[in-house]
């Protein structure tokens, strides 16, 4: 007695604890029994249920979402449709039930005006019922399609099936949440009701309701297609069925991560206006008993854009209200409100960054900190708290109410011996939020002199790399938005972010360099990009089942290795002309056969295509013969680099291959896992390392005799493979031989053509300010170092807070680290230490050395206005821009009595509150500088309506000026600004 | 307008009162004025500046102080952008001018006739102000600034012309050549240019009264 008690004592605490871990979304409508289908009567106000199990059609009333009246009908209603015009509601009844069921199968006609009922008795069991724009109900039965006229009450046959089994009911397993509400068929139809789209346990089917045309498409799924659901956008151009979004042709566009294809849990809707999906879809990665949980997908896609927590499980058909606010989910108490119109206004919280990154030097051991903002997207005051899963890394506060900025301090102390990338994981929940907030990594890099690179943070799971091989560009694929991202081979700054299909797996350039393709797992398309523009084209259509994980295009023939439904994984060929997949018959002589885990490269001669497979087979396609001539197994199992020359050596692994595949050579593996090779001429690149928080090393191999030399420590560890994705390409030559980008644990890492190089010492010729080049500077000022020598690689960064090295280069003034903007061999940008003061000493280090001592004097004030180069001026314009039309002032736009003027410039000193260097100047409060300016226009004094930093931007100042009437007119005015013992004067053209 | 402006109108209407026992007329006509160029020249380029042609709408009060003399009130809208242009670059901005000015005229037949010609001369003032959107850099910016402000300058004005009466009503047809110091507070010539002289407007208009 006392050990029973004592269980459910532990129950109960345990689910009060889970049901008050976290908001809710929705409000579950319990009916007593359980719901199979749905149909909305927004002109009678009426959502109207089936009831199959108490036999009734509930009544749920839309304003105040409870169940008002019933309809009583006969036994298990399973499907039911209300006819356009309101008039008629038709229910199925389900009567092939297992015993000890005894219903019959029929058909009842509800007029909703006289409130008459009629049944029509059926041959064989109905699945779906569903009326469309005509007034005529399109019936699925077991053995048959047949159009209902409500009318008359006369039946058409359309078409008749075989194998279309009459599922019986789910069998009663002792799971007391197991709801038994869902049969084998589900039907969904357009927002115009000219498209029903269906889903059975072996085929999909469409039906055009103007031309009555059925088309019906046979398919097999592993998981089976749950949950049994289908939705259908507006104009019937696309559907979702089972755990797939597919084109109005049945083409898997994308589908949803790792279903578990239970047909009765979850359910998804299409909302066309929004232009997303709302979902939930058990994944077999979700932990056991977890949750529910609603996303929001991009409905081109499916990548996930939001995530909220359900209240209990969906169950089946969802609806959306004619004004897109509410959605009407079957769920396993009956149904489930979701508020979709108002997700906005929701309690959410969410922190303000993917990713924070910490990047000590060997010129700064300090504990560092930033910022954080978590905030409700919606303006409320969420309750939160937040912690960090790594010692060294810790938050202050731990807890709060939103809007609440939260300090992130990490002490370089605790990863000293951490040389590469440590990524911690910062988690935010809320006991009061509806959603599942992003986690924030926490990325903290302390690297040492002799480690080379200068990694860029590119937040999420990056999974291919490639360099354009005739622009000066390079793509870096994030599987986890399903995007290409577009990088600058020049400055290394993104310019574009390219959709992709659901979890991309490798890009693919073709042969002419023209298009971009991107092989996923998850999709039966393949998107094609065109370089030159950017755009996306019409996408490859894949042979039905076979999802293009790698791709590669030789001179010949662009060939895609897939995944497949089915029992063998194929290399097909892809037509980029018709823009259609084939599977090839056979891989010449060999069978065309070939594990899941099997990735491709292509020569950059275009000569061959390298596969290689997890499980150690090695295969050549040679495009001279068009045909696959070497299929190898030298290993057990396969995994890390792969790659190609134009010179008939290829890399698998660690083994250095031949042009029959034969190895060679094998790479040294003391450094660690292979992750990344590229050739570069004759001559190799390879990468490794032990794990994802060292280093990582780079090396250069001599192909001709297969020995790596001169090891060379990466600043962070290259990208290593896993069992889902074995094989990894992390190293990408530019085009321009500029730089070699690898994809590295943080994003990607730059590091110079010749990184290896011996490096002469940096020396500094000049330093100044960064605004009009004067050398006077100040405290916290933008300055500009000029010399030789001064960084091995051009790279500018746009991380906040600004790093302290850059490009292997780090500055100190009087052994205080500079905050750094801009790197190159012949200029660095900086932004003074607000502490530094007087006479001061700089002195930069980079790979190449330390430089001699600089001295300067830093003045207490220096303002400095910047310059602009505008075009039609011979010379720099001065950054002073009219608030009337938020245009720099110049002779053509001229300063007006009456303007308010803006005056951006630098070296304005100290301010209050103090801000930290290379930290982000705050807007509320805004620093003011300390000592005052003043401001005039020809002598005459002009009000300062502020002064201080530029909230957002660093070492930026700003004053704000109005200008009286009575200032002279002129082409050349005099606007001088004086600062305490500082002073400038720029010329500006004033007009009445 | 100026204050100066509005005194010049003061004066020039005062003027009109001590011939109010006389025939009166008050008229309007609609027309269109034509500008001519002048060079702006800089040490490295030149230019040609000038106001483009536009409608000129006018409104007048005038007295028939005898047989053959009389004198009118006059003022004239015209819309007319600031242009400069060199080889095949031109840059030109909104404008429009406001003038007024009293005009002695002599007709060549009396008073009841009921053709007849006249010729005038007299002297006000003409506003010209750019109206245009400002933008960053202007084409041709280093040889003239077209600007959004006003200038006024004095005018003289000459013309001739026939005035038609009928009854009540009295219809004519003119010819006024406007004569102003060029406006460089609109037409700036940039840093190191110059540009001076005077500018001329033609302006062509037929209008109607009422005669009383």
């Amino acid at each position: 007695m006392f050990r029973r008690l004592f269980f459910y004592l532990v129950s109960i605490t345990v689910a009060s604890s889970l049901a008050t871990a976290s908001g809710t979304l929705g409000k579950v409508v319990p009916i007593g029994g359980a719901a199979a289908d749905l149909a909305l009567d927004e002109a009678r106000g009426y959502l109207y249920i089936a009831n199959f199990t108490a036999n009734r059609i509930e009544q749920m009333s839309l304003a105040k979402n409870t169940i008002q009246t019933s309809i009583n009908v006969p036994s298990q209603p399973g499907s039911l449709s209300l006819s356009p015009d309101g008039r008629y509601l038709v229910v199925g009844h389900f009567g092939n039930f297992a015993s000890p069921g005894s219903a019959a199968n029929a058909l009842t006609v509800v007029d909703m005006v006289s409130g008459g009922k009629q049944t029509f008795v059926l041959g064989n069991p109905p699945l779906g019922v569903q009326f469309g724009i005509d007034g005529r109900a399109l019936v699925v039965t077991s053995a048959e399609f047949m159009l209902f006229d409500p009318v008359t009450g006369t039946t058409q046959v359309l078409d008749t099936v075989t194998g279309l089994v009459a599922k019986t009911l789910p069998v009663d397993n002792g799971d007391p949440t197991f709801p038994p509400n869902i049969v084998a068929a589900s039907l969904g139809i357009s927002g115009d009701g000219t498209k029903i789209y269906g889903l059975t346990d072996q085929f999909q089917f469409s039906y055009d309701v103007n031309s009555t045309q059925l088309t019906i498409v046979g398919y097999v799924s592993t998981p089976p297609q749950g949950p049994r659901v289908v939705s259908v956008n507006r104009d019937g151009t696309y559907y979702s069925s089972g755990w797939t979004l597919n084109d109005r042709f049945g083409h898997l566009v994308a589908e949803f991560v790792d279903p578990t294809g239970d047909l009765n849990i979850g359910s998804h809707l299409i909302d066309s206006k929004r232009g997303v999906v709302y979902a939930q879809i058990p994944a077999t990665t979700a932990a056991k008993n977890a949750p529910p949980v609603l996303i929001v997908a991009d409905a081109a896609n499916l990548r996930v854009l939001a995530r909220y927590w359900l209240p209990e499980n969906l169950a089946g058909k969802s609806l959306l209200s004619s004004d897109g606010n509410t959605m009407y989910s079957v769920s396993d108490s009956g149904i489930l409100v979701i508020p979709v119109g108002s997700l906005d206004r929701q309690p959410r919280v969410a922190a303000d960054h993917e990713d924070l990154v910490f990047r000590g030097n060997f010129c700064d051991r300090r504990v560092a900190t930033q910022q954080i903002i978590v905030s409700d997207p919606g303006g409320g005051n969420t309750p939160f708290s937040i912690s960090a899963s790594t010692s060294g890394v810790s938050v202050s506060p731990s807890s709060g109410v939103t809007p609440a900025s939260v300090k992130v301090s990490v002490d370089p102390n605790v990863f000293q011996n951490q040389k590469g990338t440590v990524a911690a994981t910062l988690t935010i929940i809320s006991t009061k939020a509806v959603n599942i907030p992003a986690p924030v990594r926490v990325l903290v890099n302390l690297k040492e002199p002799d480690q080379r690179g200068t990694p860029v943070n590119v937040p999420g799971k990056l999974v291919d790399l490639v360099a354009d091989p005739s622009r000066d560009r390079f793509y870096v694929l994030r599987q986890d938005t399903n995007q290409v991202l577009v990088f600058d081979g020049s400055n290394n700054t993104q310019i574009a972010a390219l959709p992709t299909s659901n979890t991309p797996t490798q890009l693919a350039i073709t042969f002419d360099r023209r298009y971009l393709l991107i092989g996923s797992n998850d999709s039966q398309i393949i998107p094609v990009y065109d370089l030159e523009t950017l755009q996306q084209l019409a996408p490859i259509i894949m042979p039905g089942g076979h999802y293009p994980r790698s791709i590669a295009a030789s001179s010949k023939a662009i060939l895609a290795a897939c995944r497949v439904a089915g029992p063998v994984h194929t290399i097909d060929r892809v037509d980029l002309a018709s823009r259609t997949a084939s599977e090839l018959p056979s891989l010449g002589v060999f069978k065309n056969n070939v594990d899941a885990n099997t990735n491709l490269t292509a020569s950059p001669n275009g000569a061959t295509i390298l596969a290689v497979s997890a499980d150690g087979t090695t295969m050549l396609y040679d495009a001279n013969v068009d045909s696959f001539t070497v299929r190898r197994k030298d290993a057990g199992a396969l995994s890390g680099a792969y790659a190609a020359s134009s010179f008939n050596q290829y890399v698998a692994g660690n083994k250095l291959l031949n042009s029959s595949l034969v190895p060679i050579a094998t790479f040294e593996t003391g450094t660690g896992q292979s992750s990344g090779f590229a050739f570069v001429d004759q001559m190799g690149l390879r990468t490794n390392a032990p794990d994802a928080s060292s280093p990582g090393v780079i090396q250069r191999v001599d192909t001709t005799t297969a020995i790596a030399a001169r090891a060379t420590r990466l600043a962070e560890a290259p990208v290593l493979g896993d069992k889902t994705y074995a094989f990894t390409r992390t190293v990408a030559p530019l085009y321009s031989r500029s730089a070699i980008i690898n994809l590295t644990v943080s994003g990607f890492t730059v590091l110079p053509w010749a990184y290896d190089d011996s490096v002469a010492p940096p020396k500094i010729a000049a330093i100044v300010n960064a605004a009009d080049l004067s050398t006077a500077v100040a405290p916290g000022g933008l300055i500009s170092l000029f010399g030789t020598d001064l960084s091995p690689v051009n790279i500018a960064t746009n991380e906040l807070p600004l790093p302290t090295a850059l490009g292997d280069s780090c500055l100190t003034v009087n052994g205080l680290p500079v905050p750094m903007i801009f790197v190159s061999p012949g200029q660095i940008n900086a932004q003074l230490p607000f502490q530094s003061a007087g006479n001061v000493t700089l002195i930069l280090r980079t790979p190449g050395g330390v430089s001699d001592n600089f001295n300067i004097v830093i003045q207490p004030s220096a303002p400095s206005v910047f310059r602009a180069v505008v075009e039609g001026y011979d010379s720099p314009v001065a950054t002073i821009v009219r608030a009337s039309n938020q245009a720099l002032v110049t002779t053509s736009n001229p300063v007006h009595r009456g303007d308010v003027l803006t005056v951006y410039l630098t070296g304005m000193g100290q301010t209050a509150p103090a801000v930290e260097s290379g930290v982000p100047a705050p807007s509320d409060p805004l620093a003011i500088a300390v000592v005052a300016p003043q401001v005039s226009l020809g002598g005459v004094s002009l009000p300062v309506l502020y002064a201080g930093l530029a909230p957002g931007s660093v070492g930026l100042y700003q004053i704000n000026v109005s200008v009286p009437h009575n200032v002279p007119a002129g082409l050349s005015i005099p606007f001088k600004i004086t600062q305490g013992s500082g002073g400038t004067t720029v010329q500006v053209r004033v007009v009445e | 307008m100026s204050k100066h402006l509005l005194l010049v109108c003061a004066v020039l209407l005062l003027s009109t009162f001590p011939a109010a026992a006389q025939k009166w007329e008050i008229g309007g006509a609609a027309g269109g004025g034509f500008y001519t160029s002048k060079d702006v020249n800089t040490p490295g380029a030149s230019a040609s500046a000038k106001i483009a042609n536009g409608i000129v709408a006018s409104g007048w009060v005038a007295n028939n102080n005898g047989n053959v003399w009389g004198g009118e009130f006059r003022y004239d809208y015209q819309r007319g952008d600031l242009e400069v242009s060199s080889g095949g670059t031109k840059a030109s901005f909104a404008a429009q001018s406001h003038a007024v000015h009293y005009d002695v005229l002599f007709h060549f037949a009396g008073i009841e006739s009921h053709v007849r010609p006249f010729i005038a001369v007299g002297g006000g003032v003409k506003r010209f102000e750019g109206i245009g959107t400002e933008v960053v850099s202007q084409p041709l910016n280093g040889v003239a600034l077209l600007t959004k402000t006003g200038d006024l300058r004095p005018l003289v004005s000459v013309g001739a012309g026939f005035k038609v009466n009928a009854r009540r009503f009295g219809f004519r047809v003119e010819a006024h050549d406007f004569l102003t110091p060029f406006p460089t507070k609109v037409i700036t010539p940039a840093q190191g240019a110059s540009i001076g002289g005077w500018l001329q407007d033609f302006v062509v208009s037929a209008g109607i009264s009422i005669l009383f």
